[in-house]
């Protein structure tokens, strides 16, 4: 059957085409213009050349944001995901607590961001906030806004709070699509439960956990209002992670020419991970 | 705010007068502060886009096939993979070695061809 060929269908692209110029494009292009630039104000923009990516590759606060950001998103994919699944097998198939669950699973997702940051920040301040008054009275030396220890330890916390629920959802919704007849197939073999879970259930939920471990990613990689809430990248710069830096950069000293290469930087290294991700995917579809 | 105002402040003499606008002065851009080279390097990648569309009506498909790395690419991938790791040799060479960045520049476009034929 031959095809007619339309190409009036293009038109229906073009709102998209110019959503996405306004808030992607055309700030991507000024940023590369920025990025080779020294302004002071006033559109007044002197030329540069390669000054700022030379700069930002060999400073030591970039690397050490960066190393920060990696080990937080490290510390968050490598709790939030086994936590995740955990709870996704553990909780009801049937009956009234499914949806008790699903509610109280969706709780933390629906909280924006600051206030999340604002919530937690109250309840670990040391002398009145329930987590940070109970854990001294315990007997632990706890300040978030002084130890950086603990302000790692309260951002951790408070991601894996946030967002944990997320993962179990999708692995849920993973668990659910399985047939009930590759349980009685090992029901019947006799496998245990980790024979189960090993060759049946992480195989089903490899395509959902994919996108989980991608969403996690990018949320984690690109981490600014909750640690800006909590310990506005303190104490010290013991939270200042790579957006949180970038915006100290850009609009706290106005260096717009370091700051736009440092978000080049950045932005190579997402469309880097993205693509990996992308890749995988689409093995993954291929494979199935 | 400030800055715009403190910077303005040094030139008093143009107060209050309009300033005298070239037929290339388009007031509503200035902000995206563009330069021609930056501009050069946009259109060079408009002109890729143009090429590769060329090249689709030509021989329509893609050519997609499994390369070296084991991944099901087309020529917009093979594109992809060619302009991010153009990327990352320039950053990579202006972080390590410095001066002389066309050099990067033309082993970017080596990485290319061997791209585009086996990847």
């Amino acid at each position: 059957m031959n095809k007619t060929v339309n190409q009036k269908a293009w038109f229906f692209v073009i709102p998209v085409f110019v959503l996405v110029a306004f808030n992607a494009i055309i700030p991507l292009m000024t940023v590369v213009n920025y990025a080779f630039q020294e302004t002071f104000g006033n559109n007044q923009f002197m030329w540069e050349g390669t000054r700022w990516f030379k700069q930002i590759l060999v400073s030591e606060r970039f690397h050490a944001a960066l190393g920060r950001q990696v080990l937080f998103t490290l510390i968050i994919l490598v709790i939030q995901i086994p936590l995740g699944i955990f709870i996704a097998l553990n909780m009801p198939k049937e009956g009234i607590g499914v949806p008790i669950c699903l509610v109280l699973m969706s709780m933390p997702l629906l909280i924006p961001w600051n206030v999340v940051g604002a919530m937690w920040n109250i309840f670990a301040l040391p002398d009145i906030g329930f987590l940070g008054h109970s854990l001294n009275a315990m007997g632990f030396d706890y300040n978030f806004t002084q130890q950086s220890g603990d302000a790692w330890f309260t951002t951790i916390l408070m991601d894996v709070w946030h967002w944990t629920s997320l993962v179990v959802l999708l692995s849920y919704a993973g668990l659910r699509s399985i047939q009930p007849a590759y349980y009685q197939a090992a029901e019947i073999d006799g496998a245990t439960r980790w024979a189960v879970f090993r060759h049946i259930e992480l195989p089903k939920m490899k395509k959902v956990l994919t996108i989980a471990i991608l969403l996690r990613f990018m949320d984690s990689f690109m981490i600014y209002t909750e640690p800006f809430v909590l310990t506005g990248g303190g104490p010290g710069n013991a939270t200042a992670f790579l957006s949180i830096d970038l915006v100290k950069m850009a609009l706290g000293q106005f260096d717009l020419g370091p700051a736009a290469a440092m978000s080049l930087i950045y932005f190579f290294i997402v469309l880097t991970v993205c693509w990996v991700f992308y890749n995988l995917m689409m093995r993954n579809e291929s494979k199935s | 705010m400030i800055f715009t105002n403190s910077y303005a402040a040094n030139s008093w003499d143009s107060v209050a007068k309009s300033q005298e606008k070239g037929f290339f002065d388009f007031e509503f851009i200035t902000w995206m502060a563009w330069t021609w080279q930056t501009a050069a390097f946009f259109l060079f990648i408009v002109l890729c886009f143009i090429v590769m569309i060329i090249w689709e009506k030509k021989k329509p498909g893609g050519s997609p096939r499994k390369g070296i790395l084991g991944l099901d690419t087309t020529r917009g991938d093979r594109l992809f993979i060619s302009l991010l790791s153009s990327a990352y040799i320039h950053l990579g060479w202006l972080g390590l070695i410095g001066p002389m960045l066309w050099i990067a520049t033309i082993i970017s476009f080596i990485f290319a061809i061997f791209v585009f034929r086996f990847v």
